[in-house]
């Protein structure tokens, strides 16, 4: 029982909170507001996944709100241009890879801690988004092949969904049923011992610190087409959300590790309070309050989850 | 089950009670403030609050944070929760349209202050920052005698700061005798108020003694200005400030001997609110026609510039 | 060289591992200062000495964590370069190291596996290999058996296991290589009675299968108890070699700690 609940509390937690919204306010349980939960948790569970990538291999990567939101910016003035689509989404992308990829390399290759290094790629990216945009929108009446990406939808499911099923499945087998993966993984466990058993630890940690990055430009990419705007700030209220929902993943199904089912459904239980708490009306800061409380009690959750496991360890003798 | 569903339905309709400040069928409005980390945004959002409250009407208020995603989100999320109105302090019609078009579709009436027009809301209710603009800068340059160097700390991160930036220029261009000895754009957004003292304090090292007037894009830049001149030993009128919002601190710097702040153009910000719930009140409620409010597009208000002569009948309210 | 030691050893087959003149210094400390030392295919050499006498230094230049200064070593008579610990597991020789063999919330399949997963192909795809969870639980779950460790779950993770079983899994990595050269980096330090009686087993067993053990220990009780031969390093030197027969381990203790025969 006790495991049961150490493993599922905090997701039936969140059950329960969207059940307590299907109750309490008649306009949640409805088609179309699940579906503008699903299309908005797509956005953060994707940000978030990439966030939880770079925390496997035991790296923090501060810096994919900036990341996301140069990389709209430079999608955005690409589209604006007229340039076609796939040049622009390309370069999003790549822009988003390559902050990542600058992240790995200043923490394996100059040993910049990836709290400093990604605090400092944070500001680059900012200050180039504003050097391109002179700190003004991008907007306009952008192609449909654009905004198609975000908006339509496909066997009657928004693209948007469909985009986060491709990238967590995706996501899900490489962390899970492959052999990079599984280093991936072990890097952070273990740095050490992952080193000595012939991982390339450093080059893992820039993998995961690279697709961090690279996720941040698939994020930014949809925002964009999904606002047809892009803005030099226009990620920046992601960046708690997703660390929130890492965290709030580590609490359930493999508590104490980032993992891709625990990141989706925290995603999902976010975007659904934050929905759930406008539709009753509740004032803008109680959003912000929750959050707040939903950050530092999933941590020490987690942290309970590592403690009980270094106690056993204690217990029974050390490695 | 059953028993356990109702008891948790009773506990939702109680958190719910606790949440919502009051009874269900009241007209029920939603208030969007664009950035309530920005004053002004939060004195539009809080003023029509406080006067639809005053009506007795359900209010909320949400904060998009300055981010166009979760702008279009509680938008999304606000066509599903259907209220009678809702009223958005200086959000972006242009880029938030596919959201303003299904809330128009959904039957909820959009009223936008200090935002810009869209086919798909009442109006919007504006101060004519062209005019604004030019009163600011002509005041300034009167103060100048048409002579001399001016410094500007600009932002152009806004729509209205930086109209407001290119009716300077304007007036500038016809006014050769007044010339600019520096100019600094406020970049950052966060600590701004950092960014416009570091900016300032050079442009005014690099021009000690040839400075003969400051404009600011708005008042919260020229507070930071003004305690830096105070703290040079820069008295009231020798090198007179002038900015643009209005406001309690604005008008209590213009009276202040010691402050160097001299004029701003104050923008009813509170009377815009009052005056959107007022429209809302009386085109929604009431259903009068909307062109008895306004025929356009947009419903202006009177800016008016205050210095020390007439911040005296500001400072009562 | 090889000629050389070979007439040394007076023997027809070369040692298994063979170091000579091993120098190793770290700025303007000299860890080791010319030490020779053979490990005979099949038998448990104990390598002991107080702190600072270099054993670890020799460790981790065994291994591969480190090169040495100078100095030579040869496997089966074959002068080689250690560069890397995958080198030395390529070349079958494996190391245990202390605190660091295993990833602890990792399971007893990932870390037999570790760095070395097992994959199948996928829809009979060239690229595309998924791993072969079943395959290597099953493997693994063969070597803990090998060495008569009974653990019902190969999914579970290794910190939930004793120290006894843990040091089973570390082994069972080795033999995953087939290493033929083991070496064991004070694996009994903090274990209880049970557990360290348990480990000593497992190196017996690592014996019986033909296999060669360097085993680091600072308890004088279990090197007389499983190992064949011990070289006492002080100092940075190699100070006595001896075969552990009739050895007990109060004597060893003060071979440790003077250097000499009592």
């Amino acid at each position: 029982m006790r495991h049961f609940l150490s493993t599922y509390g905090t997701a039936l937690a969140g059950l329960a909170i969207v059940i307590f919204f299907a109750v309490a306010t008649p306009a949640f349980a409805t088609p179309g507001n699940l579906s503008i939960i699903l299309k908005e948790t797509s956005f953060l569970a994707i940000l978030a996944l990439g966030f939880a990538l770079a925390l496997m291999t035991a790296e923090l990567d501060l810096s994919i709100a900036e990341v996301a939101s140069l990389a709209a910016v430079i999608t955005g003035a690409l589209v604006h241009a007229g340039q076609p689509v796939w040049i622009a989404v390309a370069a999003g992308l790549g822009a988003g890879l390559l902050c990542g990829v600058a992240n790995g390399l200043a923490v394996t290759s100059l040993r910049v801690p990836s709290l400093i290094a990604t605090l400092g790629t944070a500001a680059v990216a900012k200050g180039l988004a504003f050097m391109i945009t002179q700190g003004v929108a991008f907007v306009g009446r952008w192609p449909t092949g654009f905004t198609g990406l975000a908006r339509g939808s496909l066997l009657g499911v928004p693209n948007l969904v469909w985009w986060l099923v491709g990238v967590a499945a995706t996501i899900f087998v490489f962390v899970n049923w492959t052999r990079a993966g599984s280093h991936l993984v072990a890097t952070g466990e273990a740095e050490e011992a992952a080193r000595l058993a012939g991982i390339r630890t450093a080059r893992m940690k820039r993998l995961g610190l690279g697709l961090s990055g690279l996720l941040a430009g698939g994020t930014a990419v949809l925002l964009a087409a999904s606002v047809s705007s892009a803005a030099p700030n226009m990620a920046g209220d992601h960046f708690l959300y997703a660390i929130a929902a890492v965290l709030l993943g580590m609490t359930m199904f493999t508590p104490g590790k980032p993992n891709v089912i625990g990141t989706l459904v925290a995603a999902f239980t976010l975007k659904a309070l934050g929905n759930g708490l406008i539709l009753l009306g509740a004032a803008y800061y109680v959003q912000d309050i929750v959050l707040g409380l939903i950050i530092v009690g999933s941590v020490a959750l987690s942290a309970a989850a590592m403690r009980r496991a270094a106690f056993v360890k204690k217990l029974s003798f050390r490695t | 089950m059953k028993k356990m569903l109702a008891s948790l339905a009773l506990g939702a309709n109680f958190v719910a009670a606790a949440l919502l400040p009051t009874a269900a069928h009241a007209f029920d409005l939603v208030v969007i403030g664009f950035q309530m980390s920005s004053e002004t945004h939060a004195r539009v959002a809080n003023a029509a609050s406080a006067a639809a409250k005053q009506k007795g009407w359900n209010v909320s208020v949400l904060n998009s944070e300055g981010s166009l995603p979760k702008h279009a989100e509680q938008l999304d999320t606000l066509v599903q929760r259907k209220p009678d109105a809702i009223l958005i302090a200086m959000g972006k019609p242009v880029e938030a349209e596919a959201q303003l078009k299904s809330a128009k579709d959904a039957g909820i009436p959009v009223l936008t202050v200090m935002a810009g027009t869209s086919a798909h809301t009442l109006f919007d209710i504006q101060v004519n920052e062209y005019k604004v603009g030019a009163e600011a800068a002509l005041y300034l340059l009167g103060q100048m005698n048409y002579q001399g160097n001016i410094l500007t700390q600009r932002f152009d991160g806004n729509v209205g700061t930086r109209i407001r930036g290119k009716v300077l220029d304007a007036v500038l261009s016809e006014n050769t005798g007044v010339k600019v000895a520096g100019t600094h754009t406020m970049a950052r957004t966060q600590s701004w108020r950092d960014d416009v003292r570091n900016g300032m304090q050079a442009l005014l090292l690099k021009n000690q003694g040839q400075v003969q007037g400051i404009w600011a894009s708005f008042d919260g830049q020229a507070y930071v200005i003004d305690d830096m001149l105070k703290a040079q030993g820069v008295k009231k009128g020798e090198i007179p400030l002038v900015s643009i919002d209005g406001g309690v601190d604005t008008y209590r710097r213009i009276a202040d001997p010691e402050s160097t702040l001299t004029a701003t153009v104050a923008i009813p910000f509170e009377e815009m609110g009052k005056q959107a719930v007022e429209a809302l009140d009386t085109i929604v409620v009431k259903k009068q026609p909307k062109d008895s409010v306004t025929a356009g597009p947009y419903l202006f208000l009177d800016a008016v510039l205050v210095d020390s002569r007439n911040v005296k009948q500001f400072m009562g309210n | 060289m090889q000629p050389a030691s070979r007439i040394m050893e007076g023997a027809d087959e070369a040692p298994l591992l063979s170091l000579r003149a091993i120098t190793k210094t770290y700025g303007a400390v000299e860890a080791l200062k010319g030490v020779d030392i053979d490990v005979h295919a099949g038998e448990v050499l104990a390598i002991c000495g107080d702190n600072g006498a270099g054993k670890s230094s020799l460790i981790r230049i065994v291994s591969g964590a480190q090169e040495p200064t100078g100095g030579t070593i040869a496997l089966r008579g074959e002068p080689i370069r250690l560069r890397s610990p995958q080198d030395a597991l390529q070349r079958g020789v494996a190391t245990i190291y202390q605190d660091l063999a295993l990833a602890p919330r990792l399971s007893i399949a990932q870390n037999v596996f570790l760095g070395s997963e097992l994959t199948r192909p996928v829809l009979g795809l060239p690229f595309a290999r998924l791993l072969d969870k079943r395959r290597m639980a099953e493997e693994a779950r063969g070597y803990l058996q090998r060495l008569a460790i009974d653990v019902a779950d190969m999914t579970t993770p290794v910190e939930r296991l004793s120290g006894g079983q843990r040091q089973a899994v570390a082994i069972g990595r080795a033999l995953r290589w087939d290493a033929e050269l083991i070496i064991m980096d004070e694996p009994t330090a903090a274990l209880g009675v049970k557990e360290t009686a348990q480990v000593l087993d497992l190196i017996r067993r690592l014996r019986a299968e033909g296999r060669t053990v360097i085993l680091i220990s600072h308890n004088m009780a279990d090197v007389v108890s499983v190992a064949t031969r011990v070289v006492i390093l002080k100092s940075g030197r190699k100070v006595t070699e001896e075969p552990t027969v009739g050895l007990d381990a109060d004597t060893l203790a003060h071979m440790v700690m003077t250097g000499k025969k009592p």
